[in-house]
């Protein structure tokens, strides 16, 4: 009990630094104690970090979600498809194919950027929303997560019974596997949803117009000038802190399936 | 300038700058190598790139801009690793028309081929009497050219902590040797204060002391490279404060920008420092309590010679590649020396202009309330005229930089002197252009 506590603290207080921090006005950053609130600034911080450079910043949320959210739902439906497929439809090369998947787990996304600029430099898509939105949909986990809950939780009775009914495959799976399916895909859209929020180095490497930027990068370029403009660095960290806000609530209205699917993962 | 930021330097960068490289094979053009410059305006509508790492620069092109319908520019800040991003765009053949680049870095990234010479457009050899003497010398090589156009500088003066220097009724010192004494007399006061801090990973800030003594670092004489980074007068310096560290009247544990080195000012344990026009914002965004307590004063200098020192500052270059050479001169022309946009450049990005008509702005003739309002900007522009102009960058500064942070790092810790640093520093430039194949010697 008091290792766990002991571990609570270490762990959170990264995070009540930021709390703290993203309260005081930029004067108090350096001169009083990181970790002890001084004067309340938290709102006149807010405005000011929602208004620089004509509100750049909201464009940069703005951007984060539609990478994150969209990013991750179209990940999962396509982890959810093939995964699917990879556990009810015995084919040649089946396993295969499934061990292939199974090793683009074990490659870094970070190693895939460098590959993946070439590419989408060849084909003109770099600095576009596509750079960032096309890798994130890719999730060969997700497929393995997918496939191990399908096998588990879909059973063959209920497939062939749809298809007797005359559902077609694609009927079969929206509407009977799908649903059976959920708790494993709201892990994988987790899992999506927060890798995505967090991946800082694609997008660095494909994009270069501020419009595009998701908040990770934004937040970078604004600490490369904070030696010109001292300012910035409380726009930082308070802009640090808005930036995890939505990744905690989403966390806490979703967390009974991450559990659940995680301990299917574990166990199948 | 930015140095804390180019110290942490995300190793994953050096990643990503690899990239770009590898772009350049897959795609390089080199069409545009055979063509001289010339120096005619192009037919309808031109689109500049301008990259740089000043805040706030998109709104001054902005203004550009509006009142320029047919020369459009546009901009990308390239403040995370500026140099590395230059250098493979250059590789790549993608270079904009017209770049930030330090003056430090002018003569490496011209022996790389990176610059056109914009003499052929009339307007930009003109500009020479717009700039303060020192910066034009630097960007045009001695007249050889005009590569590229002063923006800013960073000319040094001394901030203090003048109620402190009150408190222990010590004068404010004018020469080096005030100084030292003046050290020794803070300290023995309260053993708890120093005058200033040393910082050994800044090596930018040392050149700038160096400078002040007139330490040229490089010549060139009869085809070659003269490196004189170790010389009577680098030594001086170097001698100067090594006795500082050894006797423990400066502090050697504070990063300079960094947080810990505005708390030990916050805690009135550091009583001066040693800095340059841009940063009279970091005392007064980071350290608001303090205001009315701090002064700036001319650089302590050596002896009778009144010379003073640059740190920091930038130029805007005339990149190869650039296929409007006429508007990029416009343009260039106009950023950096019409006083609507060195005002604003001045306001958003901090930028302590290098044009003549810049010191003259608004903004700074007046007194600066932080600092008592006391017209600050009056010391900067008297440091800015007593520059020494002969100072000259190398080829390879990017070396010596490395060089002498490793060993002045060292030497704070007590293995070795700043002197060996300097030793470490002109073996490390020879070498290094050695490799090179660029012609040098150790000159006297």
């Amino acid at each position: 009990m008091a290792l766990m506590f002991l571990l609570a603290v270490y762990f959170l207080l990264p995070v009540y630094f930021l709390i703290v921090a993203a309260t005081k006005p930029q004067g108090d950053l350096a001169s009083t104690n990181g970790l002890a609130f001084s004067h309340f600034n938290l709102f006149e911080n807010l405005r000011i970090l929602f208004t620089r450079s004509d509100g750049v910043f909201g464009r940069w949320a703005v951007n984060t979600v539609i990478y994150a959210v969209l990013g991750a739902a179209v990940g999962t439906l396509i982890s959810a498809l093939c995964g699917y497929a990879l556990a009810k439809f015995p084919f040649r090369g089946r396993e295969f194919l499934f061990s292939v998947i199974l090793g683009g787990v074990l490659v870094p996304t970070t190693a895939l950027a460098l590959p993946l600029f070439l590419l989408f430099s060849a084909t003109g898509l770099v600095n576009t929303y596509l750079a960032v939105f096309l890798p994130s949909i890719v999730s060969p986990f997700g497929v393995y997560l997918a496939r191990i809950f399908a096998n588990a939780a879909v059973p063959q009775e209920l497939i062939e019974s749809a298809r007797l009914d005359g559902a077609g495959e694609f009927r079969t799976f929206f509407s009977v596997a799908f649903k059976l399916m959920t708790p494993a895909l709201v892990t994988v859209f987790l899992f999506q949803f927060v890798a995505i929020w967090n991946n800082f180095f694609l997008p660095m490497v494909m994009l270069q117009k501020e419009s595009l930027f998701p908040i990770t990068l934004g937040l970078y370029e604004w600490n490369g000038q904070t030696a010109r403009a001292p300012l910035l660095q409380e726009s930082v960290i308070t802009g640090s802190l808005v930036s995890i806000v939505p990744v905690i609530i989403v966390f806490i209205l979703l967390q009974r399936f991450w559990r659940s699917g995680l301990a299917a993962g574990s166990l199948k | 300038m930015s140095n804390t930021a180019r110290r942490t330097r995300l190793a994953a960068l050096a990643a990503a700058t690899g990239i770009a490289v590898l772009a350049g094979c897959s795609s390089s053009d080199s069409s545009d190598k055979a063509s001289a410059p010339s120096c005619s305006p192009a037919k309808g509508k031109v689109t500049l790139q301008y990259w740089n790492t000043v805040p706030g620069m998109d709104k001054v092109v902005d203004l550009w801009n509006k009142k320029n319908p047919d020369i459009q520019v546009e901009t990308k800040n390239i403040s995370n690793d500026q140099y590395g991003i230059l250098g493979n765009a250059l590789k790549a053949g993608k270079a904009p028309d017209l770049a930030q680049v330090g003056y430090d870095e002018l003569p490496n990234l011209r022996t790389q081929n990176a610059f056109v010479d914009a003499s052929a457009c009339s307007a930009a050899g003109a500009a020479k009497s717009k700039f303060v003497p020192w910066t034009w010398s630097q960007t045009s090589f001695d007249g050889t050219g005009v590569f590229a156009l002063p923006q800013d500088t960073g000319p040094m003066a001394l901030f203090v902590r003048s109620d402190l220097f009150k408190k222990y009724d010590i004068a404010v010192p004018k020469t080096w040797d005030e100084y030292a004494a003046a050290a020794q007399k803070l300290h023995k006061a309260n053993p708890k204060l120093t005058i200033t801090f040393f910082d050994p990973n800044n090596a930018e800030w040392f050149n700038g002391l160096l400078w002040q003594n007139s330490a040229k670092m490089y010549g060139y004489a009869d085809d070659k490279w003269q490196v004189t980074v170790e010389s009577e007068q680098s030594r001086q310096v170097a001698d100067y404060w090594q006795k500082l560290i050894s006797d423990k009247l400066v502090r050697t544990d504070l990063a300079n920008g960094s947080t810990q080195m505005y708390a030990a000012y916050q805690k009135d344990q550091i009583a001066s420092y040693v800095g340059a026009a841009w940063g009279y914002s970091m005392f007064r965004d980071n350290l608001p309590k303090q205001a009315g307590k701090w002064s700036v004063v001319p650089m302590p200098t050596w002896g009778a010679n009144g010379s003073s020192g640059d740190w920091g500052g930038s130029t805007v270059a005339f990149m190869k590649g650039g296929k409007h050479l006429y508007e990029s001169v416009k343009f260039n022309t106009w950023l950096n020396t019409d006083p609507e946009a060195l005002a604003l450049e001045n306001k958003l990005g901090g930028l302590y202009p290098a044009a003549n008509a810049g010191l003259q702005l608004p903004a700074l003739s007046k007194g600066v309330p932080y600092y008592n309002s006391e017209k600050i900007f009056d010391v900067f522009a008297a440091s800015s005229k007593k520059i020494d102009t002969s100072f000259a960058w190398g080829p390879t500064q990017k070396t010596v930089n490395l060089a002498l942070q490793d060993a002045m790092a060292k030497a704070a810790a007590g293995d070795g002197t700043l002197d060996d640093a300097l030793a470490k520093a002109q073996a490390a430039a020879l070498k290094s252009m050695k490799d090179q194949a660029i012609p040098a010697t150790a000159g006297k």
